[in-house]
């Protein structure tokens, strides 16, 4: 044996990799010992056999033809590119290998020399990967530097509405809203450049992009995983879309507090200097009279009567927005509510002659004051709103709704209401009557629908002009 | 006594109480902090002469109506009986309301301005004979 043979075995006998070495025509020249192990052949069983011997025969069909090729460019590289390769020992039993190729010049012509490496252990490592990401509860996703996603998991599925297999092999950029995706690559790159474990954003506000095209706000953790070839980043992935309502709840919260603050200090300050000119107009009145003529003195009445006006109408804005402030849900009967409503309106309903059939009504959980004030809107408009000439009758009752909430509602055969108001009436500070007809600040609705609304329900009305209207509302409180 | 910062209202409360020849001398402050350095002269130096009812604002700067409340407290507690405080305000806050009827110094919380009725009304409750203190 030649000295450099006696190197070239020794260093191959040494190394920790399965090692052959195969001629042009695809015979084995060569194996070490550690092939041997690996395989489960002797180097006699070896040694002149096609090196099909050691693969999968499902292969077989395809192997000598790309072996030819490579001996046509030969080059050092990995076999497979990218493919999933598999070895086969002696026992037929089949494992998966990461393969070496390195093309070797000899007086007996170009040979190769294949590195082969058992990676079971890996693959297995890489199995129970891909089993962690798939049971966390997080979506979570994983990318290369070139920013293909390799792996998802289940929780990916749900939330972005995609099957796993429209998302491996594609850019991470199909998930991120075109507004924002258009930097991402960019800086993709510079996360790869220093990567580390930290949030993605920065403070910026994240969105994410479902296969429906709707959008979700959410919360972005990056991990680099080195593996092997690269480095690679998983991203864990929270739809925050819960949380985002709840900050605006907070921020609504905050702002209705101002609101309130404000419209307090609004209607005490200006109730202040509207006092004054109605003081003084008194005074003129009671100490100038001698002075005014009947004209100044009747001026004098309409600056008088405007006050008074604003006066109320900063009084209603206020008891406005107090409805339903530090107030408790409390079992309420609704039969007594009613009771007591009708009693307050004892002499408006005797002067007006109302009949009023009243049904048997639940017990709920109420907002007692309002929920008294509710009706009490309701009766007194039904019966300002009635028509001449005709005996007011009101019906109020209760009944459950498809969704087993209680709907109540309050009818009368007064002069209705044409369909193009049905929204306006409930906004504050809208009157459908002019002063002479019947007197109101515009409050009354608004304050019905503030108030059903505090107990989750809804009211609308139904109504014909010159028949009556009828006023439903919903409570949903439990 | 008067104590309110808002002058069109002292000179309205003043001419009622006038009409209705309901006292013998007004004392108007302007702001808490007058109203309460005078009522502690007086209780120095002339513990007989003090005002028999007090009509007291509650928004005032500096020290409001609630504070006041707080310093009057510290007055010599006889000299307090003296006194009737009916406290005045803009809105009909419920809040204020609240507050109010737990305050036991105060007599009572009105709504402004104050008027001939109003005055009648607080003097037969808490002024037996009026005129002759």
């Amino acid at each position: 044996m030649k000295h450099s043979e006696l190197t070239f075995q020794a260093i191959v006998e040494a190394t920790p990799n399965a090692i052959i070495l195969v001629n042009k025509e695809g015979k084995i020249a060569y194996a070490n010992h550690q092939t041997e192990k690996l395989f489960g052949f002797s180097k006699i069983e070896l040694i002149s056999q096609t090196v099909e011997i050691l693969i999968p025969s499902r292969y077989h069909k395809h192997h000598p033809h790309l072996r030819n090729h490579f001996f046509t460019e030969p080059e050092t590289r990995a076999m497979g590119s990218g493919r999933e390769l598999f070895a086969m020992r002696k026992d037929k039993s089949e494992f998966p290998v990461e393969v070496g190729l390195n093309p070797l010049t000899t007086i007996d012509g170009t040979m190769v020399l294949i590195s082969i490496i058992d990676i079971t252990a890996r693959k297995k490592a890489e199995e129970r990967f891909k089993l962690v990401v798939e049971s966390a509860p997080n979506a979570m996703i994983l990318a290369n530097k070139d920013g293909e996603i390799t792996l998802i998991n289940a929780q990916t599925e749900k939330l972005f509405g995609y099957h796993r297999n429209e998302l491996i092999g594609n850019q991470l950029e199909i998930l991120i809203p075109k507004q924002f995706g258009e930097n991402h690559p960019h800086l993709r790159e510079s996360y790869f450049h220093s990567p580390s474990v930290r949030s993605m954003g920065a403070g910026r506000e994240l969105f994410a992009l479902r296969k429906d095209g709707t959008q979700f706000p959410v919360e972005i953790g990056l991990n680099p995983i080195e593996t092997d070839q690269e480095t690679v980043v998983l991203a864990s992935i929270i739809d925050i879309t819960e949380r985002k309502k709840h900050e605006v709840l907070i921020a609504l919260e905050s702002k209705n507090k101002e609101l309130e603050q404000f419209n307090y200090i609004a209607s005490h300050d200006l109730q202040e200097p509207l006092r004054t000119v109605s003081n003084y107009i008194q005074i003129l009145e009671e100490d100038f009279s001698d002075k005014l003529d009947p004209e100044a003195k009747n001026h004098l009445q309409t600056i008088s009567r405007a006050t008074v006006r604003m006066s109320m109408l900063v009084r209603t804005l206020l008891e406005f927005s107090r409805l339903g402030k530090n107030n408790k849900l409390v079992s309420v009967d609704c039969n007594e509510v009613v009771k007591n409503v009708v009693s307050d309106l004892n002499s408006l309903i005797k002067t007006s002659g109302t009949v009023l059939i009243i049904e048997h009504l639940p017990v709920i959980q109420a907002y007692e004051t309002e929920f008294m004030q509710l009706f009490l809107n309701l009766i007194n408009n039904a019966i300002k709103f009635r028509k001449k000439d005709t005996q007011p009758e009101i019906k109020i009752g209760c009944s459950l709704n498809s969704k087993g909430h209680h709907e109540f509602y309050v009818s009368d055969n007064g002069k209705g209401i044409e369909e193009h108001h049905f929204d306006r009436i409930f906004q504050i500070f809208q009157r459908l009557n002019t002063d002479q007809e019947a007197e109101g600040y515009g409050i009354g609705l608004a304050n019905c629908k503030k108030i059903v609304e505090m107990h989750g329900g809804k009211i609308w009305v139904e109504s014909a002009p010159g028949i009556g209207s009828t006023f439903r509302f919903t409570v949903e409180t439990i | 006594m008067l104590i309110d910062d808002n002058r069109d209202d002292n000179f309205f409360h003043k001419r009622v109480i006038l009409k209705s020849a309901a006292a013998q001398s007004i004392v108007i402050k302007e702001s808490g902090e007058e109203a309460i350095t005078h009522l502690k002269t007086s209780q120095h130096n002339q513990p007989n002469n003090h005002p028999d009812l007090i009509f007291l604002d509650i928004n005032m700067p500096r020290m409001n109506g609630w504070e006041f409340i707080e310093e009057y407290k510290k007055l010599d507690k006889d000299f307090q009986k003296k006194m009737i405080i009916i406290m005045l305000t803009t809105s009909d806050n419920p809040d204020d309301k609240a507050l109010a009827s737990k305050e036991e110094v105060l007599a009572e919380i009105r709504t402004k301005p104050l008027t001939k009725e109003m005055l009648d009304e607080v003097i037969s409750r808490y002024c037996s004979l009026p005129g002759e203190e």
